[in-house]
């Protein structure tokens, strides 16, 4: 039995996620919220097992909720699901900590295997969002990039890198399993290991940066 | 040096032409060399003179010792005053040594005297010479008479006396006036005393007397006269001529004021030095006395003044004191009155001397202690010890008076000296004028370059301006394209009841995304892009149970632009989704090379194949017909090879440098 939060301010469309949901996970108990306000406060109050967070709300961007879970519930797996594609889009929602991206207007069947996917522990990758990856990382280890003292020296393993090589080339998980001799379940670490290696660096980075700013309290 | 053609020069590395520093710098090496053609010019005959002058007497004087017939010099004569026509005979007549200076024997006389000598003229009337009588020196003017006949006259004996202090006299001594035995010259000298005059040089006196050979004298005469008269004049010509162009380049420029001052001594000097060679000056005697000495007053100011600006001090208290000293030595002398002019005269000389002297040793020691280099020392300091010797020399001759030949170089040391500095400050100022220029063409330089810098970065940052307005835009119609017309095609994919609708919503909500991509997207390197089209295209046949076969080769280097790359997605989206739909295939295989600048990509499926009918019963804007279109409008074209049994095989063709515009 899960608890699922349900971020999205169109109503037809935060039914037809209700339904989807419903028949993912069964008998799961939903909270709804068309406002990144009520989601906060939601998140502050309750403990859920999964969210599905859109993107673009009147008030606001869902990236504010899925870094507030990140914050208070770190076990809660955050899905973004939107309209965009575009890594301009995911990339900050990725660093802020989201555990992977649904494309709202794919067909139900594709997106009820996404979701379970997710649940199982596989988030997708795109070559964009793969491509986007490695350019923060690469950014991060140039010596200029951090003073020593600061951050925690999160840097990508060999591995890790190898498998966001092949995936901004095209390939796919299985495929990239079958090249690497590992399992498909193995690729799916790396790259949640990906993920939370991002989630970590880009805030410790935005915590230095608020440091700096001032901000910390 | 000839000054190099314009367009021949090899230009320095600017966009400006140095035409304007480069005339102005042939203008002063062409000035500069027309004043050393033209001070060559004055001196030349002086020279030509002298040397024609040498020439001649050098193989005359050996011609006399061979001939050995020397000519008689005369050392004493009978001395008597008088203004009558011939040697007065009243008795008064006394021996006197000769050369007599009126200063030493008689001194005070100021008027003529008369001198008698006689000689003997055997020898060489025997043998048909002509004779002739050398006068080395007789002041003021003078007359010959050979026997009682007049035989030279040197100009005006009695109202203005010609000045012929400083010419050497040749009297011819016609054969038909010489008696056999002996033979009597009588010479009437006029001249002024020693108080009345200047200088020792125009005191009333006669030197001593030479009879022999008209040729071997003529020869004396004539290279005394080139010595005494025409190198003095050549110098006063070079002078003036340099005077004047100095002193209008200083003139000009107030910052080279020691030019002007140059140009002053120099012209003061030619005028000064007219004196040994002007034989009939428009003034009175006393009056052309006047004026020589005060004109002294006007060079020592000149002079100073000249010394320390060159050296670049400024002595404001003489800029009041030397005008004041000038005025006052008229005075003093008018105040003297005629019959003191000598040693008032020479007093001024004196002290003239000493304050140029002594502003000479102030350049000096100024310019020894801030010039750079030896070299730049050491030609002032030659100049001005070369013009205190000649001023010693000259000093000792004054009070001696004695004439030797030292004493006669000596006086033309100054103006040589003057000419020289003059050619110096020539190159000085050229040089700086040069410099100058040079560092203004720089600084043109340097503020074109500052000002092409400030033109292209502003030019950039406009640029940057506008791409980032653009930009902006551009996300904006983005963001409304996504907020409004997606939220809402993506309702009617979500609420629809037919399959039909919500798929063709999807599909417009996938071509909506597109086409933002295209408006917005910068442009994309090509192995992105076909990591991107694997990734999808392999992915959805895999899903529809196609086996799928990619291959293409890695790290391309080249770019496609947005517009290219979102048409290139649209048709193989296209190509997958008819073979996913349409051609029954199990197998796909796609192969993608670069041959020729172009991008070539071939898929290739083992399904049924497209029948015609098949093609035109699908929708509009899918099908063959629209993958072609798209291909022409990105400049390359899309094949179809297709038959029953045969599969399909789909190529299509891109031109690179093209689709990266």
């Amino acid at each position: 039995m899960k608890t699922i939060l349900l971020l999205e301010d169109l109503p037809e469309i935060r039914a037809w996620l209700r339904k989807l949901v419903l028949q993912v996970f069964p008998g799961s108990h939903i909270s709804e919220s068309a406002r990144v306000q009520d989601a906060i406060e939601l998140a502050a109050a309750v403990r859920f097992d999964l969210a599905l967070i859109d993107l673009g709300l009147p008030d606001g961007s869902g990236v504010a909720v899925v870094t507030k879970l990140r914050d208070v519930q770190p076990d809660t797996q955050s899905v973004v699901v939107t309209i965009h594609d575009d890594d301009e889009h995911l990339f900050p929602a990725l660093q802020a900590g989201a555990f992977g991206y649904i494309l709202k207007e794919q067909p139900r069947e594709l997106i009820t295997e996404q979701l379970q996917r997710i649940s199982q522990g596989e988030p997708p990758l795109s070559p964009s969002i793969a491509r986007r990856v490695m350019a923060y990382f690469t950014a991060k280890s140039k010596p200029q990039a951090v003073p020593a003292n600061a951050l925690p020296n999160v840097s990508l393993t060999d591995r890790e890198s190898e498998v966001l090589l092949r995936v901004a080339k095209g390939y796919t998980l299985p495929e990239i399993g079958v090249q690497l001799g590992l399992s498909r379940h193995t690729i799916a670490d790396y790259v949640k290991q990906i993920y939370r290696k991002l989630n970590v660096s880009s805030r410790a980075e935005a915590a230095l940066e608020a440091q700096r700013l001032g901000l910390f309290r | 040096m000839p000054c190099p053609r314009l367009h021949q020069a090899p230009l320095p590395p600017t966009r400006l032409s140095p035409r304007s520093s480069r005339s102005l710098r042939c203008a002063v090496r062409r000035a500069a060399t027309a004043l050393g053609f033209a001070c060559a010019l004055a001196l030349l005959p002086g020279l030509g003179t002298v040397a024609q002058a040498l020439a001649d007497s050098a193989p005359a004087a050996p011609a006399a010792a061979t001939q050995a017939a020397p000519t008689a010099v005369v050392r004493g004569a009978l001395v008597a005053p008088g203004d009558g026509p011939a040697f007065p005979n009243d008795g008064s007549a006394q021996p006197v040594a000769l050369p007599d200076d009126w200063a030493v024997t008689r001194p005070g006389f100021g008027g003529t005297l008369w001198y008698r000598i006689g000689f003997n003229a055997t020898g060489p009337i025997a043998r048909g010479d002509l004779l002739a009588l050398y006068i080395a020196r007789a002041c003021t003017n003078l007359e010959v008479h050979l026997n009682g006949q007049l035989v030279l006259r040197g100009g005006d004996m009695e109202t203005r006396l010609t000045q012929n202090c400083n010419h050497p006299q040749l009297a011819p001594l016609p054969t038909a006036l010489i008696q056999p035995g002996p033979n009597v010259i009588d010479i009437r000298v006029a001249g002024f005393p020693l108080n009345k005059v200047g200088s020792r040089l125009r005191g009333g006196g006669l030197s001593a007397l030479e009879v022999g050979p008209q040729s071997l004298l003529a020869a004396k005469h004539a290279q005394q006269t080139v010595l005494n008269v025409a190198v003095p004049q050549a110098l006063s010509a070079t002078l003036a001529l340099m005077g004047g162009f100095m002193f209008v380049l200083g003139f000009i420029n107030r910052r080279e004021s020691h030019l002007a001052y140059f140009g002053a001594l120099s012209i003061g000097w030619a005028i000064v030095d007219a004196r040994l060679w002007l034989r009939e000056p428009p003034f009175s005697h006393a009056l052309a006395e006047f004026l020589l000495c005060s004109l002294l007053g006007l060079i020592a100011w000149a002079a100073v003044q000249f010394l320390l600006r060159y050296a670049q001090l400024r002595m404001r208290w003489l800029d009041i004191a030397l005008p004041l000293q000038a005025a006052v030595l008229p005075l003093s002398l008018v105040v003297a009155g005629p019959a003191q002019l000598y040693p008032v005269a020479s007093f001024w000389y004196m002290l003239l001397s000493l304050q140029v002297l002594a502003a000479g040793a102030v350049h000096l020691r100024h310019q020894w202690a801030t010039s750079a280099s030896a070299a730049s020392r050491w030609p002032m300091a030659l100049l001005l010890s070369a013009v205190a010797v000649a001023g010693v020399i000259e000093f000792l001759a004054q009070w001696s008076g004695q004439r030797p030949l030292a004493a006669h170089i000596a006086q033309l040391v100054v103006p040589v000296m003057v000419v020289l500095l003059g050619l110096r400050l020539v190159q000085q100022h050229g040089r700086a004028l040069q410099s100058s220029e040079d560092s203004r063409v720089q600084l043109q330089h340097r503020v074109r370059e500052a000002t092409a810098e400030i033109e292209s970065n502003y030019r950039q940052m406009s640029e940057l301006k506008v791409e980032q307005v653009t930009e902006r835009e551009r996300k904006r119609i983005a963001a409304d394209l996504h907020d409004d017309l997606g939220a809402k095609l993506l309702t009617i994919v979500h609420t629809s009841e037919s399959e039909r609708i919500s798929t063709l919503a999807r599909e417009a909500l996938e071509e909506m995304r597109l086409s933002v991509r295209g408006l917005t997207g910068k442009p994309v390197r090509l192995a992105d892009a076909l990591g991107d089209w694997r990734a999808e295209v392999v992915s959805r046949l895999a899903q529809a149970g196609i086996e799928g076969e990619w291959d293409a080769p890695e790290d391309l280097p080249q770019t496609l632009s947005a517009r290219a790359y979102v048409q290139t997605t649209r048709i193989l989206r296209e190509a997958t989704s008819n073979i996913i739909k349409h051609s029954g295939a199990t197998h796909c295989s796609m192969r993608c090379t670069i041959a020729d600048g172009d991008f070539q990509f071939v898929v290739q499926d083992n399904g049924d194949g497209i029948s015609p009918e098949l093609d035109g019963r699908l929708d509009r804007g899918h099908g063959m017909a629209s993958m072609k279109h798209r291909a022409k409008q990105l400049q390359g074209q899309c094949l179809v090879e297709s038959g029953p049994g045969y599969g399909t095989v789909i190529r299509l063709t891109l031109p690179l440098d093209r689709a990266t515009e």
